[in-house]
């Protein structure tokens, strides 16, 4: 299957945002209202911190806040300058969201957690460890939202079937990202091109 | 008639590299446009991280709320339209309005032979 036909491809995974299990968005929300807009994003690899913290962005540039999303992982790396540069780059009507916050020196992350409190107008940040921030959320997944996620994406194939999709889920822990690559590589190979 | 609509003409939808294309850009708003801007441009699709590259835009200032106008792009050499198993190169026009949401794309095809270059179809 070409790259483009495939129903798994990333930009059209993408398209689909953040399911929260067990609470609504506007509950998300109101939480992070109360925690005075400085919070963590907890969850295991794959279970859809990044995309919440992005899901948020978009409410608050909505309501006029500026996000300043920063990602950091294997590629991105978050050290001392760049931090810097993030620092002087926040202002009050910006919300600093960092997405792999647990992968930053601690230096740094003391310093943005103390400049954010007086020259940002809220930290929120991803992380697979609790304790950074108070958490917003244990992100998690389920069997469920998994064959919901495939089922929105409309792969023509009689091949993911619940059963396939359950072992998939086991296979990857959880980690949805990791079943859905997995998809796509089965969808690649499935058909000639 | 949609509210944006690009028209190629005669219906062309494939380039050769360095061909141009003509057409025309149409509208029908329910309020008036700042403006309207038409991209040419190409991005990927696939298994990895969306590239995209915009090669030209044309802005129409003040257009009001419905009218036409025609346009010309002259396309480059490369890249050239293709597919993988992993990835899709993918050219297109894009015409939006501005404010609003609004948006029309309309796929084409670069490439010397006409049609997409398909990957991996020869040993």
């Amino acid at each position: 299957m070409k790259a483009r036909d495939n129903p798994f491809a990333v930009e059209r995974v993408q398209a689909i945002r953040y399911r929260p299990l067990k609470t609504t968005f506007d509950e998300i929300l109101a939480r992070l209202h109360e925690l005075n807009y400085r919070a963590a994003i907890t969850g295991p690899e794959g279970s859809g911190k990044t995309t919440l913290l992005e899901d948020l962005g978009r409410a608050f540039r909505t309501k006029g806040i500026k996000p300043n999303l920063v990602f950091v992982n294997d590629t991105s790396r978050f050290d001392s300058p760049t931090c810097r540069r993030l620092l002087a780059s926040l202002s009050r009507d910006q919300i600093a969201l960092l997405d792999g916050a647990d992968l930053i020196r601690r230096s740094d992350w003391s310093l943005l957690k103390r400049h954010t409190i007086t020259h940002a107008y809220g930290l929120i940040i991803t992380s697979h460890k609790r304790g950074l921030l108070p958490t917003l959320i244990e992100c998690s997944t389920s069997p469920a939202l998994l064959k919901n996620i495939v089922a929105a994406l409309q792969p023509q194939s009689s091949l993911l079937t619940p059963e396939f999709l359950d072992s998939l889920y086991k296979r990857h822990q959880g980690n949805l990202r990791a079943c859905l690559r997995e998809l796509y590589d089965l969808y690649a190979q499935s058909d000639p091109l | 008639m949609d509210k944006l609509n690009i028209a190629l003409n005669e219906d062309k939808t494939a380039f050769a590299p360095r061909e141009t294309i003509h057409g025309t850009v149409q509208w029908n708003l329910t309020t008036n446009p700042r403006h309207l801007e038409l991209s040419l441009f190409w991005y990927t699709a696939g298994k990895g991280t969306r590239d995209v590259g915009i090669v030209q835009t044309l802005r129409f200032d003040e257009p009001g709320a419905y009218g036409s106008k025609d346009f010309s792009f002259t396309l480059p050499d490369s890249p050239y339209s293709f597919s993988g198993k992993l990835i899709s190169l993918i050219w297109a026009l894009e015409l939006t309005n501005s404010p609003g949401s609004e948006t029309i794309r309309r796929e084409i095809t670069l490439s010397p032979t006409g049609q997409e270059i398909v990957l991996g179809t020869h040993p």
